[in-house]
């Protein structure tokens, strides 16, 4: 019995060290051609955006790179929130990247959403103290349990870790400068007519709402002029009445915050653009822009951005 | 709490320190207590129920011992044993069997709708009520004398480790550990530790991983390539082993932490040379008890070729609807018990490794064929994914990764697959350690490494959120 006593003493010391070890030095892992790290690792970027999959997928880099001038980066996480987007903006910040313009998701239903990590990638780009301030956000507006603290700061990306070299080779070959480079094709109306719709939120979150506040802050502080961007979404979104209530209560909001004086910031929504938001070969999904929808609304965004920068 | 291992486990902790506190002679009565409790968290109703049941199978052994003439024995045996199977055929097979006999009449021009009772399948049903007839059998049989003491043998049936998913532990050897009471064993203590960790790492680390893989095709194998259908129909034979048998694991490392032996239910079954090897790996206190009370009742082999070939379908269709009221489960009984027909008998022979390595990979191939339509939710499903699984088979490169995808759906899968291949390899060379090396002429062992290992995997790659068991369902 002392025998398997000293064992599972072992054991339990290899897991707490394994796990300190992790959450503070991970992000030292090499690099990948996405996330934080890589972003960081760049020094300078003159357009930085930030977001969620409807960057990963709405945003082309070819076009950014091509048509914007000097460095581009796109940081997307799956589900990426605005009280997080803030997080991570300030964590790149402190680690001395520059940024020129930034250019941040405006995607009504992730800041409708109780502040939660749903990419674990974020923590795998971030040290301790980052992901303690991320827990104690998720903590005041979630009922998180033990089994949740286990899972982000034990289990979480301990695949992505044990195969490495592998999986780090296998997945930056899908993205440059954070930009995707796999190419999805589009759908037919009939399949994106019988998709689900995904319901409806109670109003915008205080905590997100927060999240921009803060981008706003942080961005007038590093002298960083902000665009709050809209992709375009499947023409049945905004025929829904759940979609556009929170369209609405989000647009509104973020004319109330952009209009102070003291912020250089403007709102540019898919609607401004002259988008065809019912072709179906434009989207993958509902909300996720194919290839051709990704390459046509990048060029939009682009001349948009140009035309506002004339005037 | 009985459906989450985790609960189980704490359950099981708080008992431990009350059981190791109290005098030895009324440990029983802990574990009783114990038992009750854990049942009626599922349901009191349930509890109630199955105590009846319990208490009339102990009342009736008694009679059955008592009675010296034959017939009157086997009158006692028969009602002590209908209604404990009447009970379980209204539970689990009556809306299969009204089903059945509505689309009999539907095919005769006679449609009718089927009788549906809506029930609660109590906690354990299929393994409790094989336990209380192998006791009356037993006592008919002369193999045993009847119980004295009801809360004994009530413990037995209810012994909370072992209710949710068995095994189907034997009279005898429970309650003769009982009478000799229950003391603290340092090395069977630790033995129960060492089977809990085992148990976990296969059911935490291994089949947990593999579950939503295996749903998300089984689901809908038609959205996916032939690749994800072969792969998902593998990855659910160590899926539906490594929960059971981890549970197994479990059930009998716990039992062991309370002073109490059971019989190994698995001895490493996928490496087996051939079906008949694999019955004798594969939930052994199941094919034992069919083998002892289906098989050998109805004559066994000691029979002319007919009939025990009949004796052997009848059996294996006996083990399929055991495991639940479903075609495909008669339609799974059905081709191993034809498998095991057309398998013949050989004496222990020394084989090259070329010769076993190909004997093993057949039996596993032929196992996971056969889990396709223990999985599939009806016959034609099985088929379907079959055909997929054949016809719609290549090794393209979209196709391979279309085919890993679906273990997380985003840019994490192939990391998730690589961690599942490696614990598989794991486990292989546990077993294989088990069956050819030096674990090879125990019934139990796990290294200082091989603990250390397991126990590690489990705390830094268990998946937690998804702790039901599929045997549990049985």
């Amino acid at each position: 019995m002392k025998h398997i006593g000293k064992i599972l003493a072992g054991v339990l010391f290899a897991v707490l060290l394994l796990t300190g070890i992790k959450n503070e030095y991970a992000r030292l892992l090499p690099v990948s051609s996405y996330g934080m790290q890589a972003a960081v690792k760049k020094k300078s970027v003159d357009h930085l955006f930030i977001g969620s999959s409807m960057f990963r997928q709405g945003l082309s880099i070819d076009v950014l790179e091509e048509m914007l001038e000097g460095e581009v980066y796109i940081l997307s996480y799956n589900g990426n929130q605005p009280a997080f987007m803030a997080m991570e903006l300030e964590y790149m910040l402190k680690e001395g990247l520059e940024i020129g313009t930034l250019y941040v998701d405006l995607y009504p239903y992730t800041a409708a959403a109780a502040p939660w990590i749903s990419d674990t990638k974020i923590l795998l780009d971030t040290d301790l103290s980052f992901k303690l301030d991320a827990w104690k956000l998720m903590n005041v507006y979630n009922d998180t349990k033990l089994l949740d603290f286990y899972e982000l700061f034990v289990t979480a990306n301990n695949e992505q870790i044990l195969t490495y070299p592998i999986h780090n080779r296998l997945v930056s070959a899908q993205f440059r400068n954070g930009g995707n480079i796999l190419t999805p094709g589009g759908q037919t109306k009939e399949h994106l007519d019988s998709l689900g719709m995904l319901g409806g939120r109670d109003g915008l979150q205080e905590a997100q709402v927060e999240g921009y506040k803060k981008i706003l802050e942080l961005a007038r502080e590093h002298g960083v002029k902000v665009y709050f961007i809209e992709t375009p979404k499947y023409e049945r979104m905004y025929r829904d009445a759940d979609y556009m209530e929170l369209y609405e209560a989000c647009r509104n909001k973020m004319e109330e915050l952009t209009e102070a004086d003291v912020y250089n910031a403007e709102v540019i929504l898919a609607e401004e653009l002259a988008f065809d938001f019912g072709d179906a070969a434009c989207f993958q999904d509902l909300i996720h822009l194919s290839t051709e929808g990704r390459t046509l609304y990048t060029k939009l965004l682009c001349e948009k951005l140009e035309e506002l920068r004339a005037e | 709490m009985a459906s989450d291992i985790m609960l189980t486990l704490l359950f099981l902790g708080a008992a431990l320190v009350i059981y190791y506190l109290a005098p030895s002679r009324i440990r029983w009565g802990i574990l009783l207590a114990a038992s009750l409790i854990f049942y009626a968290s599922a349901s009191v109703w349930m509890l109630l129920l199955t105590g009846i049941s319990a208490c009339w199978s102990w009342f009736a052994g008694g009679r059955i011992e008592e009675i010296h003439i034959e017939k009157g024995k086997r009158g006692w045996l028969l009602l002590g044993i209908l209604p404990l199977l009447g009970v379980l055929f209204v539970f689990k097979y009556f809306n299969f069997f009204s089903a059945s006999v509505a689309s009999l009449l539907a095919l005769a021009g006679l449609p009718a709708d089927p009788l549906v009772l809506k029930l609660m399948l109590p906690l354990g049903i299929s393994y409790y009520t094989f336990k209380m007839i192998s006791y009356l059998a037993d006592i008919y049989l002369g193999k045993r004398s009847s119980e004295p003491y009801v809360g004994y043998y009530v413990t037995y049936v209810l012994f909370f480790p072992q209710i949710l998913s068995g095994p189907i532990e034997r009279s005898e050897g429970f309650l003769e550990q009982l009478h000799r009471g229950l003391y603290y064993d340092s090395g069977l203590f630790a033995e129960g530790i060492q089977r809990i960790i085992l148990g976990l790492f296969k059911k935490m680390v291994i089949a947990n991983r593999l579950g939503g893989y295996v749903d998300t095709i089984f689901a809908s194998p038609g959205d996916y390539p032939g690749l994800a259908a072969v792969m998902a129909a593998f990855f659910y034979s160590f899926q539906l082993y490594c929960d059971f048998s981890g549970y197994s694991d479990i059930a009998i490392g716990m039992g062991e932490l309370l002073g109490i032996r059971s019989r190994q239910n698995f001895r490493c079954p996928y490496f087996a040379r051939n079906i008949r090897d694999f019955w004798n790996r594969w939930h052994i206190s199941l094919s034992s008890w069919l083998r002892d009370y289906v098989y050998i009742s109805l004559g066994g082999s000691r029979v002319s070729k007919a009939k025990r070939g009949r004796n052997v379908l009848l059996t294996f269709l006996a083990s399929g609807l055991w495991h639940g009221d479903n075609w495909t489960f008669v339609a799974w009984g059905g081709i191993h018990g034809v498998w095991n027909l057309f398998c013949r008998k050989k004496r222990a022979e020394a084989a090259g490794p070329v010769r076993v390595l190909r004997q093993t990979l057949a039996t596993f191939c032929g196992v996971t064929l056969g889990w396709v339509f223990f999985r599939a939710e009806s016959l034609s499903a099985a088929v379907f994914y079959l055909r997929r699984a054949v016809f719609g088979f290549s090794l393209s490169v979209t196709d391979i990764q279309n085919s890993i995808l679906p273990f997380t759906g985003d840019n994490t899968c192939a990391a998730y697959f690589l961690t599942v291949c490696l614990f598989l390899l794991l486990l292989f060379l546990y077993e294989w350690g088990q069956v050819y090396g030096k674990g090879r002429d125990k019934e139990f062992s796990l290294s200082g490494i091989w603990m250390t290992v397991m126990g590690l995997s489990v705390a830094l790659f268990g998946v937690f959120g998804a702790s039901g068991f599929l045997y549990a369902q049985f």
